[in-house]
C-alpha cells in the first residue's frame, strides 16, 4: 500500500512542479491556487506512505539510497511549503518541487532492497539520525538555491533589466533571509543528527568507528557548516561569494553521502 | 505675419545622460543663460527649458529662416561642449511643429514618465525667468499662456496624470525589490528638488520611517525637515560635511544636488558596504549631472539608478496609459490648429485697424465740414447724428473686415 501512496504523491509532486513555474515567474493567480493545495496533498500522501513503510519495517529499517532519497524529497517539499507559509514566495518551488518529484520517482517504481537489520538497534533513533541529517542537507540545499536566486535577482537589479523581463522574483532581502534562516535551522538538525549517529555507532561498533572515512568526513562537514554560518553572519556575505561558499559546503555533503561506498558503518547487507 | 518660431534641443529620447549632464543649467544660472541667448543677434525673444531630461532653446527670430542665428553655436560656446558631441542628438522644430512640441512638453506627453506633474512647473519657471530678464515678450507670452492652458485642459480632460507612474513610484518599486518591506528603512536625501522630495514622500508613504537630510544650505534642509516632520517617524538634519560619516546608515540614498562633480565615488561605495557589513544600499540619483559615480553600481550590494535607468523601468509600466496619451495627443492637435488660426487672425489685425482708423478720420472730417449746418441742433439731436454716422461707417466697413478676417484664416 505504501508504494501506491508514494506513487500518488510523486504524481502530485509532478503536477505541483509544473504549476509552480507560471505561479512563481509570472505571478499567474490560477496556477498559484493550484500549486499549493497540490503540494500539500503530495506531502500528505508521501507522509502516509512513509509511516506505513516505517510501521512495516520494525527492525528491518529501509536504508537503501532510494528510500533516503524519497525522504529527502519529502523534506524538500516541506521546505517549499514552509518558505511559502513564511514568505509567500513560490520561487524556491521551481527548484524544490521538481527535485521532490525526481527523488520520489525511483523509490516509487523501483524500491530498494537494502535494510539495516542491526540487532539491538533502536529503529526510532536510527530514523531520527537519518531524518535529522537529511533535514540538514535539505536546509543547506534550500540555502544554496536561495543564494543562487539572490545572485540572479542581484544581477537583474544591477543590469536594470527589470522592465523588459516579466519574470518576478522575491525581493533581495527576502531571499537573503531565506538563505540565512535555512542555514540556522539546518545547523541544530545536523548537530543532533551527528550526535545520535555517534552514540548509535558507539553502541554498535565501539571506538573503531572514529576511523571510518564517512564519519571523519561528516565531522569535516559539520565544521564547514559552522564556518559558513559564522562567515555569513559576521561578514554579511551575500551574492556571488555566498553561492561559492554554499556550493563548497554542498560538495562536502555530496562527498559525505558518496562515502557510503567506503564506509564500514554505513554498509548494509542486501537480503 | 509668421512668427519665425524655432525650438532646438536635446532630450532623454535623443541624448544619453552623459550628453545631457554636460548641457544642464543649474537653476542659479538659468537667468544668465537666458540673457545670453536673447542677446544673440537675430533673436527677438528667447526662453531656455533645462530639466533633468531636456535642454531646449525656444526662440522667436527676426529675418528670414535663411539668416537664422546659429543656436548650435550658442550651445557650443555657452557650455564649451564640442558641436560634434551635441549635433547627433539635436532636434529642431519650427513654427507649427515647435508649437506642437512645446504643448506636448508642457502637458507631460514628452516626459520621461508620461503624465508626471513636475514638468509644467518647470516650464513655468523657465518662462518666469525669461520674463524677468526681458527675454520673453508678446510672442512667447502668447505661446506660453496657450501652452499652460492646453496642459491644464489635458490634465482635466484625460486621466493621464491620475495614476501617474512617476519616477517616485518607480523608485519605490525598485526599493521594494531590494528591501522587500520598506518599514523602518532609513532614507538619506542629499540636496533638494521637487522630484526627490516626491520620492521621499512616496518612500515614507510605504513605511520608511527615518529621514536624514543633508544640504549645503542648512536653512534649506531645515525647511524640508519641517515639511516632513509630521510624516516621517524621525527627521534628522546633518551638516553637509558629515555626509560621508552618516551615509552608511542609510538604506536608500536620494541625491539631487546641483554639484558638477560626483558626490559619491566607487571607493566610497566600497567603504559604505564594509561599514554596513554588506547590507544592500540603493542610490537614486535624480541629479543631472549625476551625483553618484555610475561605477558604484559595480560594488557588490550597491544599486545605483540614475534618471535614465528609472525611465527604462518606468517605460515598462506605461503601456496601459497609451489610451489616455492618445486622447491627449488629439487635444494637442486641435489646440495647435486653434493657436495657428489665432496667429493668422492676428496677422489681419493691423489691416483692420488701419481701415477702421481711416473711416473714423473721414467721419470726423465730414462732421467738421458740416458743423455750421448742424450748429442749431440740440445736444440730443447732435448725439443722434454722431450715432448715425458711426453706425453708417461700421455697417459700410463690416463686409470688408469680415473679408479680411476670412482671408487671414
Amino acid at each position: 500500500m505504501s508504494l501506491l501512496w508514494l506513487r500518488v504523491a510523486v504524481f502530485l509532486y509532478g503536477t505541483a512542479a509544473l504549476a509552480v513555474v507560471p505561479a512563481a515567474l509570472y505571478d499567474r493567480p490560477r496556477w498559484r491556487h493550484l500549486a499549493i493545495p497540490v503540494a500539500v496533498l503530495a506531502v500528505l500522501f508521501h507522509f502516509v506512505s512513509l509511516t506505513e513503510t516505517l510501521n512495516a519495517a520494525h527492525h528491518s529499517f529501509p536504508v537503501d539510497t532510494h528510500e533516503t532519497q524519497s525522504v529527502l524529497g519529502l523534506l524538500f517539499a516541506l521546505a517549499f511549503l514552509l518558505v511559502y507559509w513564511r514568505y509567500r514566495t513560490f520561487a524556491l518551488g521551481i527548484f524544490l518541487l521538481p527535485l521532490a518529484f525526481l527523488l520520489g520517482l525511483l523509490p516509487a517504481f523501483r524500491p530498494g532492497l537494502e535494510t539495516a537489520n542491526i540487532p539491538g538497534l533502536q529503529s526510532g533513533w536510527l530514523f531520527l539520525h537519518i531524518a535529522l541529517l537529511l533535514a540538514a542537507y535539505a536546509a543547506l540545499f534550500v540555502s544554496l538555491v536561495a543564494s543562487v536566486l539572490y545572485l540572479i535577482q542581484e544581477r537583474r537589479l544591477k543590469s536594470k533589466s527589470l522592465s523588459t523581463a516579466t519574470i518576478k522574483l522575491p525581493p533581495l532581502a527576502t531571499i537573503d533571509s531565506i538563505a540565512l534562516k535555512s542555514l540556522l535551522i539546518g545547523f541544530p538538525c545536523m548537530t543532533a543528527g551527528l550526535l545520535i549517529g555517534s552514540l548509535l555507532a558507539q553502541i554498535s561498533y565501539g571506538a573503531a568507528y572514529f576511523g571510518d572515512p564517512k564519519i571523519l568526513l561528516a565531522f569535516a562537514m559539520w565544521l564547514a557548516y559552522i564556518g559558513m554560518i559564522y562567515i555569513r553572519r559576521h561578514s554579511g556575505l551575500r551574492g556571488r561569494r555566498a553561492v561559492y561558499l554554499s556550493s563548497f559546503v554542498f560538495m562536502v555533503i555530496l562527498c559525505v553521502w558518496a562515502a557510503n561506498q567506503f564506509s564500514v558503518v554505513h554498509r548494509f547487507p542486501t537480503p | 505675419m509668421s512668427e519665425n518660431l524655432v525650438l532646438l534641443g536635446i532630450n532623454h529620447n535623443t541624448a544619453p545622460i552623459e550628453v545631457r549632464e554636460r548641457l544642464a543649467i543649474p537653476a542659479g544660472r538659468l537667468a544668465d543663460a537666458t540673457r545670453s541667448l536673447s542677446s544673440v543677434a537675430g533673436i527677438r525673444e528667447g526662453l531656455i527649458l533645462s530639466t533633468c531630461n531636456r535642454v531646449e532653446l525656444l526662440t522667436v527670430q527676426e529675418g528670414s529662416p535663411s539668416e537664422n542665428p546659429d543656436l548650435l553655436r550658442f550651445l557650443h560656446e555657452y557650455f564649451a561642449v564640442p558641436t560634434a558631441t551635441i549635433r547627433p542628438h539635436l532636434y529642431e522644430f519650427r513654427e507649427r511643429e515647435a508649437v506642437r512640441h512645446l504643448f506636448r512638453v508642457a502637458s507631460s506627453l514628452d516626459s520621461m514618465v508620461v503624465g508626471e506633474p513636475q514638468i509644467l512647473g518647470q516650464v513655468k519657471e523657465s518662462y518666469t525667468v525669461a520674463r524677468d530678464v526681458g527675454a520673453a515678450s508678446t510672442s512667447l507670452d502668447r505661446l506660453l499662456q496657450s501652452a499652460f492652458s492646453v496642459a491644464k485642459k489635458i490634465r482635466t480632460e484625460t486621466q493621464i496624470g491620475s495614476n501617474s507612474v512617476s519616477i517616485a513610484s518607480v523608485a519605490v518599486d525598485l526599493a521594494r525589490k531590494i528591501f522587500g518591506s520598506l518599514s523602518g528603512k532609513v532614507v538619506l536625501l542629499v540636496g533638494a528638488g521637487k522630484m526627490s522630495e516626491l520620492a521621499v514622500r512616496h518612500l515614507i508613504g510605504h513605511g520608511a520611517s527615518h529621514l536624514i537630510l543633508a544640504n549645503r544650505t542648512k536653512a534649506r534642509a531645515d525647511d524640508i525637515a519641517s515639511r516632513f516632520s509630521g510624516a516621517a517617524g524621525k527627521v534628522e538634519v546633518i551638516p553637509f560635511d558629515a555626509l560621508y560619516d552618516n551615509a552608511a546608515r542609510a538604506d536608500i540614498v536620494i541625491t539631487s544636488t546641483g554639484s558638477p562633480e560626483h558626490i559619491f565615488s566607487r571607493a566610497q561605495g566600497v567603504q559604505f558596504m564594509q561599514r554596513r557589513r554588506a547590507r544592500p544600499m540603493f542610490f537614486i540619483d535624480i541629479a543631472v549631472p549625476r551625483d553618484v559615480d555610475p561605477k558604484m553600481n559595480e560594488v557588490e550590494g550597491c544599486f545605483v539608478y540614475d534618471i535614465d535607468d528609472l525611465q527604462q523601468v518606468a517605460q515598462g509600466n506605461q503601456a496601459d496609459r497609451n489610451r489616455e496619451a492618445a486622447a491627449a495627443e488629439k487635444i494637442i492637435a486641435d489646440e495647435v490648429a486653434r493657436y495657428q488660426q489665432r496667429l493668422r487672425t492676428l496677422d489681419a489685425v493691423p489691416a483692420i485697424l488701419a481701415l477702421q482708423q481711416n473711416a473714423e478720420e473721414v467721419r470726423q472730417a465730414e462732421l467738421t465740414r458740416t458743423a455750421k449746418a448742424l450748429a442749431g441742433m440740440t445736444p440730443d439731436q447732435r448725439e443722434a447724428v454722431e450715432a448715425l454716422t458711426k453706425s453708417l461707417t461700421n455697417k459700410l466697413l463690416h463686409p470688408q473686415i469680415v473679408a479680411l478676417r476670412k482671408s487671414a484664416e
